[in-house]
């Protein structure tokens, strides 16, 4: 035996902390969350687009001041119908005006409106899902609000309302988000009542956490996925609502331009010119399906079981 | 602790003629029947059975997750079931902690270690400062073998043994005088098995704890048990001293439950006969109830059992003092 | 073991995992033989490979696994080799059948117990409806299910847990398999159904002959079902040999540690003998022997190599360098050395379970 072969058959006993160690680096939820959201390509592509589709709804019509009440070319045939060209990118419309620029103020409010609308439903539907699905008076109550309004067709509800307060932008919101909080709380409160019981919720119980304080800090992070898939459901399907309501003429007011009023203006176009119609209807459905595919993409990436081994 | 010195000592918890309901729609089902016990301060109470037999239903009534239909259940004296004052339910939570079956599903996912072992202590604001908090929780962390470091960690980085350490490390820092352990190793490996159980026997020892443990089967409380209560279906069959009911075993399903035991020797385990546990051999009738037959072994029985049983365990006895 | 007949032979066999984007090696370099007719178990805890090894023979492997070495011999294929769907059915449930921990992840809860035990005579045998209703029902109590006449059209959901099982082995069983893999079909139930369906799997192996692979991590169960013990630690076996051998001689520190913290063996008051310490991270690339830093015999050599399988006898191999000629001489600790006499003891009386 050889000095070396002495040496290595000798005893050696490991640290015992040794084996406690993780050797993995920190987790952290949201870089895991968007490393995975970054791996999606197809996520990253259509993110610029609506970025790009955003910052101009937002800066194009400050650059450009339209109104549509300003028709300084109404009078001026050789305005009107011009094709889209290097100078009028969209062409121009019937009085004249720019299309380029009707477009972008006209997406401005549609997303606005789909924005707050979303907002709105969310905050209230996750408010009040929280509370439906823990407290068993609540849902009582709720169960039959939810029985009554997902029986009435919300659209239908949404022409009546706009019908009786008038249109303009505030009133399309309101109309918009009067019912749909109540499936977005609905479907929170089933979440709630799959996870509510779950071992770790049973564990804060025993430690003296409230109820708020679980719903806050236990359950609300683990519903972030759930979240964000309904906001990427709600934002697109709110911005057809709009195109919708307009479209069948009860959305907004002459005043306030927007997709769904340009596609109802100009659908009796489709033959003669049909650039005025088919542009905002490709631009309506460019952002809904662009954020749909975002906020999807985000809403696997924020489930935190894709990231834990 | 011998069964003598447990016998004179103070009773700590006390469940008498409890009952649990639970309706789901119209339907009724009783998961606990009757349920009579004390746990005295300093032993270690084992509660056996199998699933659906109520074990953990009864312990998450003494902790006060699920209500009760009938009876009443005293810790030092004081009723705790029921509706409380805000001062008494926070009294029952320092002094009664749980320890869960699955350490995956028992902790946080999306909170630190830091939070999920410093949550009680929010909870109740039992730390004067930052400062006291962190030292606290680095107590309860160095206490169960984990790290300063692992603070910042979330639980799925950590291996069952090390998330059930977490678990402990938050029941402890409350300074309970009675914890609940409701199957505690039964979701670990075998090799990290071990590791819990000392842990748990070493605070015992330091902090004078009370334990409930709840085991699907009889291995590990003979090794970890003073007293063992062997319910089925909702009812406690036998009561008795872990020595003398592995040693007069009388109930028939006490006997099945023992001979289930996998044993780690071929030889024995390859020899080994098994009769499943039929119920229906069993009198039930208004007089069954759990009956002494030694001091401190109850077995539930019949008036028209008593004498089978009495006969049972002098034979028992005449064959243990042959031996 | 080179006489005998082996029906399936593993060599070299290494499977990788892509885990986001890590790779972890489940199966490090396993070789082994399975003799025909035997219950061979294969004992480790969560995350040695246990069930991944078990899974490459019958291709079911999640996507993010694969084989990146070794072969895997059965009736003169190599599986290892296997891609296609349609040859694995082949093989898959009709001559390798596996019995997983849940059984209702094999049942399908909206058809009858009946019916799904037919289906299976009629694809894998060729009977006739008649014939198949007639074989189901006879397998049926063949699996311990009193009056199956009866039972026949009933769902699973009307079935208790360890009912549920025995339909499960039922099925496995219907087209007559070679190998009945049993991947801890027993941790989901109760100890007393245990018992039985333990016994249940042990006599239908004896009756039908086919050959058992059964998983888990109970050394108890072990005891009692098997012929030939195979310990798995880090995705790699460590020990294997006859069941008496590894009970009463093993050779591997990991091995007696296993045996001697069995809290069946613990005196009341004393500390349980425990393994320090976790099971290392099957991300890292391993270096020397996996269990070295948990190892209280561990050599400097098992830090920096890994350990060979050194022979005992014909049929016991343990790979440890205690059992290199130029180790120090280790005996096992009292706990693994005492084991048969202290479990006389406590068996004692009429051989159940009992006092010290």
């Amino acid at each position: 035996m050889t000095e070396m072969d002495k040496e290595l058959f000798t005893f050696q006993r490991a640290d015992d902390s040794e084996s406690e160690h993780i050797a993995a680096p920190i987790y952290s939820y949201w870089r895991s969350v968007f490393r995975k959201f970054f791996s999606s390509k197809i996520a990253i592509v259509m993110m610029i687009l609506a970025g790009i589709v955003i910052l101009l709804s937002i800066f194009q019509p400050m650059i450009s001041g339209y109104d549509p009440m300003k028709t300084p070319y109404i009078n001026t045939p050789s305005m009107k119908y011009i094709r889209p060209n290097l100078t009028y990118w969209f062409g121009t419309d019937d009085k004249g005006n720019s299309l380029f620029d009707a477009v972008w103020a006209g997406t401005r409010n549609s997303l606005f409106i789909s924005f707050m609308a979303t907002t709105i439903t969310t905050v209230v539907g996750v408010a009040v899902g929280m509370w439906w699905g823990f407290s068993k008076r609540v849902d009582v109550v709720m169960i039959e609000v939810y029985n009554v309004i997902s029986n009435i067709p919300a659209t239908l509800v949404a022409m009546i309302l706009v019908y009786a307060i008038g249109s303009g932008i505030w009133q399309l919101i309101f109309a918009l988000s009067i019912t749909s909080w109540v499936g977005t709380a609905y479907f929170i409160r089933v979440q709630v009542m799959i996870i509510r019981d779950r071992e770790y919720n049973l564990a804060s119980r025993c430690l003296g956490t409230s109820t708020f304080k679980i719903i806050t800090h236990n359950i609300l992070p683990y519903l972030i996925s759930v979240i964000m898939t309904a906001v990427s459901r709600d934002i697109p399907s709110f911005i057809s609502y709009e195109v919708f309501l307009s479209f069948v003429g009860v959305g907004l007011s002459e005043k306030d331009p927007s997709l769904g009023r340009m596609i109802q203006q100009y659908s009796p176009y489709l033959v003669s010119t049909p650039y005025l119609f088919w542009i905002p209807v490709v631009v309506s459905a460019f952002i809904s399906v662009s954020l749909y595919i975002v906020g999807q993409t985000l809403a696997d990436a924020s489930d935190p079981r894709t990231h834990m081994i | 602790m011998s069964t003598n010195d447990v016998k004179e000592k103070e009773v700590l918890v006390s469940v008498k003629h409890v009952d649990v309901t639970f309706t789901n729609g119209r339907k009724k089902f009783r998961a606990v029947t009757d349920a009579n016990f004390e746990i005295y301060r300093g032993e270690t109470f084992a509660l056996v059975g199998e699933s659906g037999s109520g074990k953990t239903t009864i312990a998450r009534a003494i902790i006060r997750l699920n209500d009760i239909s009938a009876g009443e259940i005293k810790f030092q004296g004081k009723k705790i079931n029921g509706k409380l004052s805000k001062e008494d339910k926070q009294w029952v939570v320092r002094n009664i902690q749980m320890i869960f079956q699955d350490p995956a599903a028992s902790l946080n996912e999306r909170a630190t270690i830091d939070y999920c072992v410093s949550e009680g202590l929010y909870n109740f604001n039992l730390f004067e400062n930052e400062e006291d908090r962190v030292r606290k929780v680095d107590w309860a962390l160095e206490q169960v073998g984990l790290l300063p470091e692992h603070k910042s960690r979330y639980p799925h980085e950590f291996s069952g043994g090390q998330r059930q350490r977490v678990g402990i490390a938050r029941a402890l820092i409350m300074e309970p005088s009675f914890i609940i352990a409701d199957e505690p190793i039964s979701a670990l490996d075998v090799s990290i098995r071990a590791q819990v159980l000392n842990l748990m026997n070493k605070f015992k020892k330091e902090n004078d704890l009370t334990y409930m443990f709840i085991a699907h089967d009889l291995s590990v409380v003979r090794y970890f048990a003073d007293r063992i209560a062997v319910i089925h279906l909702g009812r406690i069959v036998e009561i008795a001293p872990s020595v003398e009911l592995f040693r007069y075993p009388l109930h028939p399903y006490t006997n099945s439950l023992l001979q289930a035991v996998p044993m780690p020797d071929p030889e024995i385990e390859k020899a080994k006969t098994f009769n499943a546990y039929d119920a229906s051999q069993e009198v039930m009738d208004e007089t069954s109830r759990l009956r002494e037959v030694r001091p401190g072994h109850l077995v539930f029985m019949a008036d028209s059992e008593v004498e089978k049983y009495k006969q049972k365990l002098e034979d028992m006895e005449k064959l243990h003092h042959a031996e | 073991m080179s006489e005998k007949n082996i029906i399936l032979s593993v060599k070299d066999l290494v499977v990788k995992f892509k885990v986001r984007d890590r790779v972890l090696t489940a199966i490090r370099n396993i070789s082994m033989d399975f003799e025909e007719g035997k219950v061979v178990a294969i004992v480790g805890e969560s995350g040695s490979g246990k069930s991944v090894f078990t899974k490459t023979f019958t291709g079911m492997l999640d996507l993010n696994g694969e084989i990146t070495n070794g072969s895997i011999m059965f009736e003169g294929q190599d599986l290892a080799k296997m891609t296609k769907d349609s040859d694995w059915e082949k093989i898959r449930g009709k001559k390798i059948a596996t019995v997983f921990q849940d059984p209702m992840t094999s049942l399908n809860p909206v058809k009858t117990i009946g019916d799904q035990i037919a289906e299976v005579i009629i694809k894998h045998q060729g009977k006739s409806k008649a014939e198949a209703k007639e074989m189901a029902i006879e397998l049926m109590g063949k699996v311990g299910i009193v009056n199956p006449e009866l039972r026949f059209d009933e769902y699973p959901f009307m079935y208790s847990g360890g009912m549920r099982q025995r339909m499960v082995i039922a099925i496995a069983l219907a087209c007559r398999p070679r190998i009945l893999i049993c991947d801890e079909p027993t941790t989901a139930l109760d100890v007393t159904i245990q018992a039985q369906i333990i016994r249940l799997i042990k006599d239908l192996s004896m009756e039908y002959g086919f050959t058992t692979i059964y998983i888990t991590h109970d050394l108890g169960v072990v005891a009692n079902v098997a012929d030939v013990v195979a310990v798995m630690y880090a995705g790699q076996i460590i020990e294997y040999g006859q069941v008496n051998e590894i009970f009463y001689d093993s050779r591997h520190p990991y091995t007696w540690g296993l045996l001697s913290s069995l809290p069946q063996l613990g005196e009341k008051g004393e500390e349980l003998f425990a393994i320090r310490g976790t099971p290392p991270s099957l991300f890292e690339e391993i270096k020397g022997d996996a269990f070295a830093p948990r190892n209280n015999y561990a050599l400097k050599i098992d830090y920096e190599q890994e350990p060979p399988f050194f022979k005992v006898t014909d049929t016991h191999y343990a790979k440890t360098w205690l059992l290199d000629p130029r180790a120090p001489k280790v005996d096992p600790p009292a706990a693994v050395r005492e084991l048969h006499d202290r479990m006389l003891v406590l068996t004692a009386k009429g051989g159940i379970y009992g006092e010290h």
